[in-house]
């Protein structure tokens, strides 16, 4: 890789090495400091592709990551010039657990901008500096994490004053045969620490993580698996109502009962339909001063707080005692810091990744007044967007592919209240949204009035 | 071999068929032709009936089965083929036509050429 973008990135004063100092990752902190003071002016999508050809330099992932800050910029109606901060993860999603298998090398490269991996496979905020042209950016942190943190860190920053105007983009790439097909999961050996907790081989995913709580659940509240069926096809539905998301731009049809209960296991009881579609996308945000916001172009959305999380698993698997105990601390974090209560949440946009999460945090966030046991009677009334409860109006990941960011900008939209056909027909002035895991990620509460 | 009666040709969709995601190298023109000659085919794919069902109806072609690639071994079982041959590029593929006791042929990394002769040629 080009060493500027890798390990030379001190080299460039505004790339900016961060600690683990803004989250805001433990218990008893009170109301955040800046609730209301932030707010989010702008986002973008490139188009969601099932992978990269490999041919069109017009679709890569760099390509999409300009065209999705651009598009933040410009719903914003602010300019380039104006942006100051620059958030990105320049993990690729594609290789966690993967190792190199998901970079385009050994085979050779292209002229400039896409002479190394960044651009190709791998996204940074200096190539994003360097391709939009940024003149006047002063944080950059090179370390940038997922979405789920990438959304607390931006919103932290502009509250903190290191920077006013955060461009915060999360590129998701797929290029095939390569998706995660490297490291652990290729190998034919356990090693290290693997021989005691995937003897069987890494295949890298909460798939197994969650499966015993899962099943733990069915046994401990009663139902079966299948009992997750209304919402994962309540989740194609919201996806066919997203313009931009993979789903609705490729005409993939309605997924329907008997689809579901036919569909083949992929680690039972995990069914097809259950995991997400790994896709090639970039989304983009704009963070702002609520001030700022205010003179922009769209119906400010603030961040009344944000939260993170990682805790320890005991043993290899956590059960379903940790689990809940997890999302119920989750739970406080977010009510505390935001001030507000479980009732006042009108959208409710949980990650969906594996469908078999989401009932993890409809229980511990208690929306809707859903108890422990009570997600899949919830599941089974009306969740639609025109109805009294519109879980994840997103459709998350399970609707629109594996961008991981569905549910931040149905949020924003359902805000705004210009979520066209998924906006939702209950009160909509605040969110939560996430991408996690039980054990790990991050929250942002979001609201349509700073107050 | 010139007959070819209740012989199954089954192709999987992505990655195999021109109309998969990503394409493969089978088109509409090859899955048409095999059917004119004979043999049972269909699709087995891990997208939905619904949407095998669009992709053949769009392309015209009317396919003797069109199963969930999981199912193959129950449909093996109905049918009851004197021969068989599942087309694919995954080792899902591999996996679903060995559990069916049909001949996997791996698009990817198999003689697909020679195959695709010997069906044309109709000798095995």
């Amino acid at each position: 890789m080009d060493s500027r973008y890798q390990g030379g990135l001190e080299r460039i004063t505004m790339i900016t090495d961060i600690d683990n100092s803004w989250k805001r990752d433990s218990d008893g902190l009170g109301v955040w400091e800046h609730r209301g003071k932030v707010a989010i002016a702008g986002f973008g999508h490139s188009p969601v592709d099932r992978r990269w050809d490999e041919v069109n330099l017009e679709t890569t992932l760099g390509a999409y990551s300009l065209l999705a800050c651009k598009q933040a910029v410009e719903d914003a109606g602010m300019s380039l010039d104006e942006i100051d901060g620059i958030v990105c993860c320049p993990t690729t999603i594609s290789g966690d657990s993967g190792g190199s298998a998901s970079n385009w090398a050994p085979r050779p490269y292209f002229d400039p901008p896409y002479d190394t991996e960044w651009g190709l496979t791998r996204v940074n905020a200096q190539w994003l500096i360097d391709n939009l042209g940024l003149k006047n950016v002063k944080f950059a942190p090179s370390a940038a994490p997922t979405i789920s943190e990438m959304v607390g860190l931006a919103s932290q920053a502009v509250g903190d004053g290191l920077c006013n105007n955060c461009l915060m983009i999360y590129p998701t790439g797929n290029m095939a045969g390569r998706y995660r097909r490297g490291g652990p999961n290729a190998s034919d050996f356990a090693e290290g620490g693997n021989q005691w907790t995937a003897p069987w081989g890494n295949h890298g995913g909460n798939d197994f993580i969650n499966i015993f709580p899962h099943q733990q659940y069915c046994r401990k509240y009663g139902g079966e698996h299948d009992d997750v069926a209304p919402f994962v096809i309540n989740q194609h539905r919201n996806g066919l109502l997203t313009p931009w998301g993979f789903n609705y731009q490729n005409n993939i049809p309605q997924l329907t009962h008997d689809d579901y209960v036919s569909s083949r296991y992929i680690l039972r009881p995990l069914r097809l339909w259950d995991c997400d579609r790994p896709v090639n996308a970039a989304g983009a945000y704009l963070f702002t001063t609520a001030e700022r916001a205010r003179d922009a172009k769209q119906t400010p959305v603030y961040v009344l707080n944000h939260s993170q999380h990682n805790f320890t698993f005991k043993t290899t698997q956590p059960t379903l005692d940790e689990i809940e105990l997890w999302t119920d601390i989750a739970a406080k974090r977010m009510y505390e810091g935001s001030g507000l209560t479980a009732g006042e949440v009108d959208i409710f946009n949980p990650y969906d990744g594996y469908s078999i999460m989401a009932q993890f945090f409809l229980e511990g966030f208690q929306w809707h007044g859903v108890k422990r046991g009570d997600a899949f009677s919830f599941y089974a009334d009306d969740i639609r967007v025109e109805g009294p409860h519109p879980l994840c109006s997103s459709g998350g990941n399970l609707g629109n592919g594996r961008t991981r960011t569905a549910m931040y900008t149905d949020s924003i939209e359902q805000l705004r209240g210009t979520a066209g056909a998924r906006q939702v027909t209950t009160r909509a002035e605040t969110a939560l949204a996430a991408f996690t895991t039980p054990s790990s990620g991050g929250w942002i509460m979001l609201g349509k009035n700073p107050d | 071999m010139e007959n070819v009666e209740n012989i199954i040709i089954s192709y999987d969709i992505d990655g195999t068929v021109i109309a998969g995601d990503p394409p493969g190298i089978i088109t509409m023109d090859m899955i048409k032709r095999s059917k004119e000659l004979g043999y049972i085919i269909g699709s087995a794919s891990d997208r939905t009936i619904t949407d095998q069902t669009q992709i053949w109806e769009r392309n015209n072609i009317e396919m003797d089965f069109i199963v969930l690639k999981h199912t193959l071994p129950e449909l093996v079982n109905k049918l009851k083929p004197r021969q068989g041959f599942h087309i694919g590029d995954t080792n899902m593929d591999e996996y679903y036509a060995k559990q069916s006791g049909l001949t996997f042929i791996d698009i990817i990394n198999g003689d697909f050429k020679a195959f695709w002769e010997a069906i044309l040629s109709k000798s095995f």
